[in-house]
C-alpha cells in the first residue's frame, strides 16, 4: 500500500488539488463556472476517499508512524467540509444562527471559489506530508 | 464587513487552526519536555486561530480584532525572538521564522484580517 500511495495516489492527489484550485479560481472570476466547481468538489470527495483508504491500508500493513499519519488523514477529511462552505450563507439555508451572512448567488460562487483554492493548497500540503512520512518509512 | 472576505477569512483561519492544532497536539503528547515553550506557543496559536474563526462567524468583530492583533504581535515577537534568542527555541513553533513553514500565512493573515475588520468598521 505504501508504494501505491507514493506512485499513484500522491501524484493523483496533486493533480486533483491543481484542478480544484483552477476551478476555484474560475468560479471566483466567472460566476457561471460555479456549476463546474460543484462537480469538481464532488470528484474531490471521491479522490480524498481513495486517498484515505490507501492511507489506512498503509498504516495497517506498513511500518509507518501511526499517530502523525492518522492526524494528517483526519486533516484531509476535515478539509472537505470547508468545500462549498457558502451553502451556510444561502438565503434558504435552514440555520438558526442570526449572525450568519446571507449571500447572493454571485457571492456564493466567489466564496466557494476562494474556499476551494485554500482547501486545494492545504490538501496538497497534507498529501505531500503523508508522502514524506510514507517515503521515509519505506 | 464584506461577506466574501468574512467567510474567506473564516476558512483560512479554520485551516490554520486545524494545522496548528494537529501540530501542537502531536508535539505536546509526544515530546513536550523537549521544548515546552515552543510547543506551548503552538498550542496558544491553535487556540487563537480557532477563537478568531468563531468570532468572525459570530460577527464578534471586537473579539476578532483583538485576536488578530494578538496573533500579529505573537508572530512578530516569536519570529524576532527566534533570530535574537535562538537558544530559547529548541524546536519550531507555528510562528517561527514569521510562519515561514506555513508559507508566511501566519504573518499575512492577521494583516489581512485587521485590514478587513477595520475597513468594515468605518
Amino acid at each position: 500500500m505504501t508504494s501505491v500511495f507514493t506512485d499513484a495516489v500522491y501524484p493523483g492527489m496533486l493533480i486533483a488539488c491543481g484542478v480544484l484550485f483552477i476551478a476555484g479560481l474560475l468560479s471566483t472570476l466567472i460566476i457561471s463556472q460555479h456549476r463546474l466547481l460543484t462537480w469538481i468538489v464532488s470528484a474531490f470527495w471521491v479522490v480524498t476517499f481513495v486517498e484515505a483508504v490507501v492511507i489506512v491500508g498503509a498504516v495497517v500493513g506498513g511500518d509507518i508512524p501511526v499517530v502523525i499519519t492518522v492526524g494528517y488523514l483526519l486533516a484531509a477529511i476535515a478539509l472537505l467540509f470547508l468545500l462549498g462552505i457558502a451553502r451556510l450563507g444561502a438565503p434558504d439555508a435552514n440555520l438558526p444562527d442570526p449572525n450568519r451572512p446571507i449571500l447572493q448567488p454571485d457571492q456564493i460562487a466567489r466564496v466557494d471559489g476562494v474556499a476551494a483554492m485554500l482547501v486545494a493548497v492545504a490538501a496538497a500540503v497534507v498529501a505531500w506530508r503523508v508522502a514524506e512520512i510514507i517515503g521515509s518509512a519505506a | 464587513m464584506n461577506p466574501i472576505a468574512r467567510i474567506s477569512l473564516i476558512v483560512a483561519y479554520a485551516i490554520l487552526a486545524l494545522a496548528a492544532l494537529g501540530r501542537s497536539s502531536y508535539q505536546i503528547s509526544t515530546k513536550f519536555a523537549d521544548a515546552p515553550l515552543a510547543y506551548s506557543v503552538s498550542a496558544v496559536s491553535a487556540a487563537l486561530y480557532l477563537l478568531i474563526a468563531i468570532a468572525l462567524w459570530k460577527s464578534a468583530t471586537g473579539l476578532a480584532l483583538v485576536g488578530s492583533a494578538i496573533e500579529l504581535a505573537g508572530v512578530l515577537t516569536v519570529g524576532t525572538l527566534g533570530y535574537i534568542e535562538s537558544s530559547w527555541w529548541p524546536d519550531e513553533t507555528v510562528w517561527t521564522g514569521y510562519g515561514s513553514a506555513y508559507g508566511w500565512v501566519p504573518l499575512i493573515l492577521p494583516m489581512l484580517a485587521l485590514w478587513a475588520l477595520l475597513r468594515g468598521r468605518h
